[in-house]
């Protein structure tokens, strides 16, 4: 008997050590760990529109003269206390005094105009420019010693709104390179990047704004969801950003937010059968969005009427969607097909693996629900790459008709960032031309105020009702793992930036 | 011996020059890499001026040229996401891979030489039955659900491991214990096979008949003739890992070249994508040569040939 618990105490004594020994480093104190999908390839703040780029260091290291509120998409001041509009072409932007970078320089009108320029430098393929300026001439120049006008060729009434998007770098910053230890203005300094393995991000004592809980941020990255989850689950880390749906299985801890995607298949309206707009609408009531919520798409995911989601200037919630009706559908088949429209001509369905969780599986239902009332459809899942030489300009001209899978996220406020190169006749994307919409398009992005927000419903009401350039889907949702030891509620802003500031501690 | 080798380094280098040759023109054919760098609603315009700056709109043997020139100035090229020389970022991403890749079959090698040699003792033993079962399950085991279940019962469950990532001692256990598992698995199948038929063969009939001891019959005498076989599998899974242990690397976010290697295919970096295959290229045929002289150094015939 002795020996017995003789034996037993000196195998408990050696799991509990070895227990120990093998512990695993916990998130504690004011520090946090986030976990993210990918690893950065660099941190350069002209990149912080790259959602892995963002989620590091906008609005942590370097911050943006406007912030757009998630809520509803209105402007709201950070490094600019405000503006006007001074003309047609100008925009004026007061900077908020007393604000020194990281590297102990002042933010001052020169600064801002420098950090825009070196954005703008077209020897740099900063994703700031070529996503959101490619079209635009702009000229910034300092007015004042805090004082900006910002001058451009043709009207841009949303400036505000893309200022956004512009984070602001100490003019230190070298030039028409991407930089690996950025300097802003933001609550965080850039402390460490470990190639490989982590970034670190410490408390900065300088900051303008109220001081931040957080003391040290710690971000890794795991591209698989389900050790994200798990990271979380045993306390390795505090934030998991994004995990799939099969993951989101802890009520407690996941949380789910409309993130800003909308999903859809993208119709070539060029090509027959499916330039006849009884084909287009037969597709959409062929579609069961409810059987395939729940189900292959995660419950809290809103059927879509239009390309932007209801926070979005621009967006009309006047619209319904679709209804199921497959018997509806037939008939418009049968009537197009007897009028010689070649409704049993092969459409290829292209999908990409991965845009979002089950996009396969998601591509097989519609698959079936489009042959079922009588479409010749054929599914071709391809890599980015692959799809991406489908999706836009210049398109091949021998190519067939095709329907693409396609996500699209605007968070930036304006339906301008969607319409023009989706809907547009010379859109990068677009398959369809409208002289009525197209009219509309150029109309809403040179218009401000109420104005502009009817005219670009008037846009979605036509596209949705008349010219249905889309199979409908959903406006997505993504999952969040939060470790209850910290506050943060993600939102639809958590796909592209994290706000460190906003952490706090139970 | 020195011509042996000679020939055999030869050999490679023109297989790492016909490879690095064929990997560009592949490469390229994959399509523009604006495509996957810029953003998906950036404007046609942006799009042309991005390929003629990185003169990826030139003809492919005017790049295939510039491609040339730098290398004889020893420049592997620069990479276009990371904005560094891709050389650097490479032999970042190599070590991790060979450490990874070197303790891994160190295990493998020294338990599959125990078990498949103790299995090989007595056929169709109960050891041998056991060993054979566990190891034809290990050599048929499908890495990805093997980590993630390994990580819910290691980590979620008992909490003894980490997740993931690198650091100290607990951190290589799940990984190193996932790449084991298939090369112990072969390896042990491989060793018991080639030392059965060693164990019959005359002269350990002869070395038993001189009354050698069994533990010298077994690891001394049949031990070095049935490791040839061994050696060569030992090899190729060596060459596996060492090529990307993609999947370990991924799950448990070890920064090695197969994640590397993927992520740069992925992502159309060129410069990336030929860098990382060279110095893999090198690796491996490094490994082969390796075993080249492992064998000569087992086999007398190779040797004096």
């Amino acid at each position: 008997m002795k020996i017995k618990s003789l034996s037993l105490a000196i195998s408990s004594a050696a799991i509990l050590a070895f227990s120990s020994l093998l512990s695993p480093a916990y998130s504690a104190g004011k520090d946090i760990t986030i976990v993210i999908a990918e690893e950065p390839d660099i941190v350069d703040p002209c990149e912080a529109t790259r959602s892995v780029v963002g989620k590091i260091v906008k609005q942590n290291v370097t911050e943006t003269l406007t912030e757009i509120n998630p809520a509803d998409g209105s402007v709201t001041p950070r490094l600019a206390t405000s503006w006007k509009q001074t003309d047609n072409l100008t925009w004026e932007f007061n900077i908020r005094k007393g604000i020194k970078f990281h590297d102990g320089e002042d933010l001052n009108a020169k600064a801002v105009v420098k950090s825009i320029n070196r954005a703008l430098n077209p020897k740099y393929d900063c994703e700031i420019r070529t996503k959101f300026f490619g079209n635009i001439k702009l000229t910034a120049t300092a007015t004042g010693s805090h004082t900006i006008s910002i001058k451009t060729e043709t009207p841009q009434p949303i400036m505000p709104a893309m200022m956004g998007t512009m984070t602001v770098v100490s003019p230190n910053t070298q030039e028409a390179k991407g930089v690996r230890d950025p300097k802003g203005t933001g609550p965080y300094l850039f402390n460490t990047w470990t190639p490989g393995q982590s970034v670190t991000l410490k408390r900065f004592d300088g900051y303008w704004g109220v001081k931040p809980e957080v003391e040290n941020a710690t971000y890794v990255w795991r591209n698989e969801s389900a050790v994200r989850a798990a990271m979380v689950k045993t306390g390795e880390a505090d934030i998991a950003a994004s995990i799939g749906v099969q993951d989101a299985n802890d009520p407690k801890m996941d949380f789910s937010y409309f993130n800003s995607e909308t999903s859809r298949l993208r119709i070539d309206m060029t090509r027959a059968p499916l330039n006849d707009i009884r084909v287009r609408k037969a597709m959409n009531l062929a579609i069961d969005l409810d059987g395939l919520t729940g189900t292959i798409f995660p419950e809290g995911v809103v059927k879509m009427t239009q390309i932007v989601v209801p926070s979005i200037n621009g967006h009309n919630p006047t619209l319904k969607p679709w209804p199921y009706n497959p018997a509806e559908a037939k008939k418009l088949v049968k009537a197009a097909k007897a009028d010689g429209v070649p409704v049993d001509k092969e459409i290829v369905l292209i999908g990409r693996l991965g845009i979002y969780p089950n996009s396969t599986e998601a591509m097989e239902a519609m698959h079936a629900m489009l042959t079922e009332v009588g479409f010749n459809i054929k599914i071709k899942m391809m890599e980015t790459a692959g799809w991406l030489n489908f999706l836009s300009r210049p398109y091949a001209e021998d190519r067939g008709p095709a329907l693409q899978q396609s996500q699209h996220d605007n968070n930036n406020g304006d339906a301008v960032f969607s319409m023009f190169n989706k809907y547009a006749c010379k859109g990068a994307q677009s398959t369809t031309c409208d002289k009525q919409v197209d009219a509309w398009i150029t109309e809403a992005t040179a218009a401000i105020g109420d104005k502009r927000r009817d005219t670009w419903r008037k846009a979605q009401k036509k596209l949705h009702e008349e010219i249905i350039p889309d199979v409908q889907m959903f406006h997505m949702v993504g999952f969040s793992r939060v470790n209850p030891r910290i506050k943060f509620t993600p939102t639809i802003s958590t796909n592209s930036e994290i706000q460190i500031s906003q952490v706090k501690f139970n | 011996m020195r011509k042996y080798l000679s020939k055999r380094i030869l050999s490679s280098l023109l297989a790492i020059t016909g490879l690095f040759v064929m990997v560009f023109f592949l490469a390229r054919l994959t399509g523009d890499p604006g495509h996957l760098y810029l953003p998906i609603d950036a404007p046609v315009e942006v799009r042309k001026e991005f390929s003629e700056k990185h003169g990826f709109n030139d003809p492919i043997y005017i790049q295939f040229g510039r491609f040339l020139e730098d290398l004889s100035e020893g420049d592997l090229g620069y990479s276009l996401r990371k904005e560094r020389p891709a050389i650097d970022i490479v032999l970042e991403a190599i070590p991790v891979t060979l450490s990874l890749a070197a303790v891994a079959m160190t295990i493998a090698l020294i338990g599959a030489i125990l078990i498949g040699s103790l299995a090989a003792y007595k056929p169709n033993g109960l050891f041998d039955r056991i060993s054979r079962v566990v190891s034809l399950t290990a050599a048929s085991a499908p890495d990805f659900w093997i980590a993630i279940t390994a990580i819910l019962i290691f980590s979620v469950s008992l909490g003894w491991l980490p997740t993931s990532g690198i650091g100290g001692l607990p951190y290589w256990i799940m990984p190193i214990g996932i790449l084991v598992i298939r090369p112990l698995g072969l390896l042990v199948q491989v060793v018991r096979g080639s030392m059965i038929t060693t164990l019959s063969s005359d002269f350990v009939k002869t070395a038993r008949a001189k009354g050698v001891k069994e533990k010298k019959v077994i690891f001394k005498h049949a031990l070095r003739n049935g490791l040839l076989p061994v050696i060569t599998v030992a090899g190729d899974q060596a060459a596996a890992i060492a090529n990307g242990a993609v999947i370990v690397e991924t799950i448990f976010g070890w920064p090695g070249i197969g994640k590397l290697m993927i992520d740069s295919i992925m992502q159309r970096d060129f410069a990336v994508v030929q860098a990382s295959i060279l110095v893999t290229a090198i690796v491996i045929l490094s490994i082969n040569i390796i075993i080249d002289i492992t064998y000569a150094i087992l086999d007398p015939r190779i040797r004096h040939k």
